[in-house]
């Protein structure tokens, strides 16, 4: 009994998820017989798949305890590139789009582990001077892509599921793998769990952390080359919109933002649950203003249940 | 006097005579854009504008300045400044004058809230009071019924009553002098204070510092919600009903440049003041460089990280996450 409750004790955060997607599912599928269905199934792959990359990349963040708020900006800056470059670039605009948001992800790092401003707000700066590069960039015009390579690069039909669902199960497994088994992933955890005693154990903290920011730019990168693909072009409507569900995914994944617990493996299961509630809420008619609300309300409880209180009692 | 007196007297002297960046940042964004743009920057007109746009700010501003001294985030201004104009447009023709009543309260309660669930939850701020802003922003958008809705009476907060200088302002300053009030010279100010700048040494001195976060978050939902009965008539009476990120990020910038950082300790409405006016100097001096709107926000941008760089510059040896 000791041992089941112990269990549940670590594992709280993702066996709340698992339940919350059964009974969601279970409750969808019960209003409205066609959730489930293959063109069901094929909506919630768009929904949730090139949202599981950013949604990984920020999950590399926040195990280190910080939060990167550009990475929508990120996103929505990749995919204007794409859209605005492809004509010129060709194939190349895909490893442009990804390498300038690393470069973002890398000053981000470079702000929050070498001059020391705390994460959060460097990362809100840098989202309003990203949003201000891609409006200036896009001119504030709509642009539409036709560009076959970029637009099967998201929607081409392999087994049955778009080319982008198999993109974001690879970015998963590989972040899985970098998370669990590599010393880059467990320094991480380590720096996560307790700076001072990661960098008194030899981990050279800024660069980790520098690490970790650029992933989450690389990662943001790849999810908006596949939004632009996906979608093919449009206004690009994200912002705070965007960044509720977002953070709500990777926390109700089970990742802290104290950092140090949680990781990839459990985001995905965050990524399900907020997708699923998101497409569920769309087929009853419930309007995006109130999903806003629904997910606000999952982010704010989820980030109570997660956080590492062992850490004493500083608060930010 | 000994050298070590007089040293002492200097450093004193120093520390009294101090003038904190913003004030030469000030100074010379007013001086460059003057010589720019001798005809245009300084005209009652531009003016006007650049005290119009200090209201909007200053606002939002003085709350979330006093929760940055005991080292938290609150963007809960824009949620509240949002459903409360909403709610006092739905309550108006059932209480009358009574409903603006809503605003402060709404603002009370939001403060209370969000401080109690970040001491007992131990929530970071930052993203609490963002969740929270993001829900009363669809809370507002269903309420509004799809359409923005104009709040009628309590003209006399914005009907003119000398040139140049807009009436909300005024009526701002009550509020602008009762922040800074308490925060320099009332013990509260002081307790403040010591719980941003040394928890543990605080605690040792017998402050209750998860009381204080409390009051401090109370108190900026105060701050924001009597501003927000301004700021609703001084736009226009009516509130928009989606979220907008440069307006959640323009107060924080103000604050920033202000010298007061989210990590609590330093700085304080006064300096926000300043943060403030600098903020507007300097976009307003932008706007009248006939720039493309384009160009403004990357530059508006690039300020902003140039400031949270320069605000961090004291932070060595801080654990920053």
């Amino acid at each position: 009994m000791d041992l089941v409750r112990k269990g549940f004790g670590e594992n709280r955060a993702i066996i709340v998820s698992v339940l919350a997607t059964i009974v969601a599912v279970i409750i969808f599928q019960a209003i409205n017989p066609f959730f489930l269905s293959p063109q069901g199934r094929i909506t919630l792959v768009y929904s949730s798949a090139y949202f599981l990359i950013a949604a990984v990349g920020l999950t590399f963040v926040m195990l280190t305890g910080s939060f990167d708020f550009s990475v929508v900006a990120q996103v929505k800056l990749a995919a204007m590139l794409c859209a605005l470059y492809v004509d010129w670039l060709g194939p190349w605009v895909v490893v442009v789009a990804i390498l300038v948001c690393g470069l973002i992800g890398v000053t981000n790092g470079v702000l929050t582990a070498v001059l020391r401003v705390p994460s959060f707000l460097a990362t809100l700066a840098m989202s309003v001077f990203i949003e201000g590069v891609a409006l200036y960039l896009s001119r504030g015009f709509l642009h539409v892509v036709r560009d076959r390579f970029l637009r099967n690069l998201a929607v081409r039909f392999v087994g049955g599921l778009p080319m982008v669902f198999y993109w974001a199960l690879a970015v998963w497994i590989v972040a899985v793998l970098v998370a669990k088994y590599t010393r880059f992933g467990r320094r991480l955890y380590a720096l996560g769990g307790n700076v001072t005693a990661a960098e008194l154990s030899g981990i050279n903290v800024a660069r980790d952390r520098i690490l970790a920011f650029a992933i989450c730019g690389v990662l943001a990168g790849l999810a908006g080359v596949l939004y632009i693909g996906q979608y093919g072009g449009g206004s690009i409507e994200m912002g705070a919109t965007m960044m509720i569900p977002l953070f709500a995914s990777v926390v109700a994944g089970g990742t802290a933002l104290t950092g140090g617990v949680g990781g990839p493996q459990g985001t995905i299961l965050g990524v399900i649950v907020v997708t699923w509630i998101q497409a569920g809420l769309q087929m009853l008619g419930v309007a995006s203003d109130i999903q806003l609300v629904v997910f606000a309300i999952i982010a704010i409880l989820m980030s109570i249940v997660t956080v590492d209180r062992s850490k004493g009692s500083i608060v930010t | 006097m000994s050298l070590m007196e007089r040293h002492h007297s200097n450093v004193d002297l120093r520390q009294r005579i101090k003038v904190p960046p913003v004030v030469w940042m000030l100074l010379f964004f007013l001086v460059v854009f003057t010589l720019l743009f001798p005809d245009r920057f300084l005209t009652p007109l531009s003016l006007s504008a650049m005290l119009g746009e200090f209201v909007t700010i200053i606002l939002f501003a003085l709350g979330p300045s006093i929760v940055a001294v005991v080292g938290s985030m609150d963007m809960t201004f824009l949620g509240i400044w949002m459903l409360g104009g909403i709610l006092w447009w739905y309550l108006s023709p059932i209480l009358g004058p009574a409903a603006v009543l809503v605003l402060p309260l709404l603002g009370l309660f939001t403060g209370w809230l969000v401080g109690t669930l970040l001491v007992r939850a131990r929530a970071p701020s930052f993203i609490l009071t963002l969740c929270l802003t993001a829900l009363y922003a669809g809370l507002t958008a269903r309420l509004a019924g799809g359409y923005p809705r104009l709040i009628r009476g309590f003209d006399f907060l914005t009907a003119r009553v000398m040139p140049v200088v807009p009436t909300e302002l005024l009526w701002s300053l009550p509020l602008i002098l009762l922040a800074i009030g308490l925060m320099r010279w009332t013990p509260l100010g002081v307790r403040l204070r010591a719980v941003g700048s040394n928890q543990e040494g605080a605690r040792l001195a017998g402050v209750n510092a998860d009381r204080y976060r409390v009051i401090a978050f109370t108190l900026s939902g105060l701050l924001s919600g009597l501003g927000a009965i301004i700021q609703v008539k001084h736009l226009g009476g009516s509130v928009p009903l989606g979220l907008d990120m440069q307006m959640l990020v323009a107060p924080l910038v103000a604050i920033v440049l202000g010298g007061t950082l989210f990590t609590g300790g330093a700085g304080g409405p006064e300096r926000t003041l300043l943060g403030t006016l600098a903020y507007v100097v300097l976009y307003r001096g932008l706007y009248t460089s006939f720039l493309r709107p384009e160009t403004l926000e990357v530059l508006v941008g690039l300020v902003l990280v140039g400031a949270v760089i320069f605000a961090s510059r004291g932070l060595k040896g801080v654990k920053v996450t």
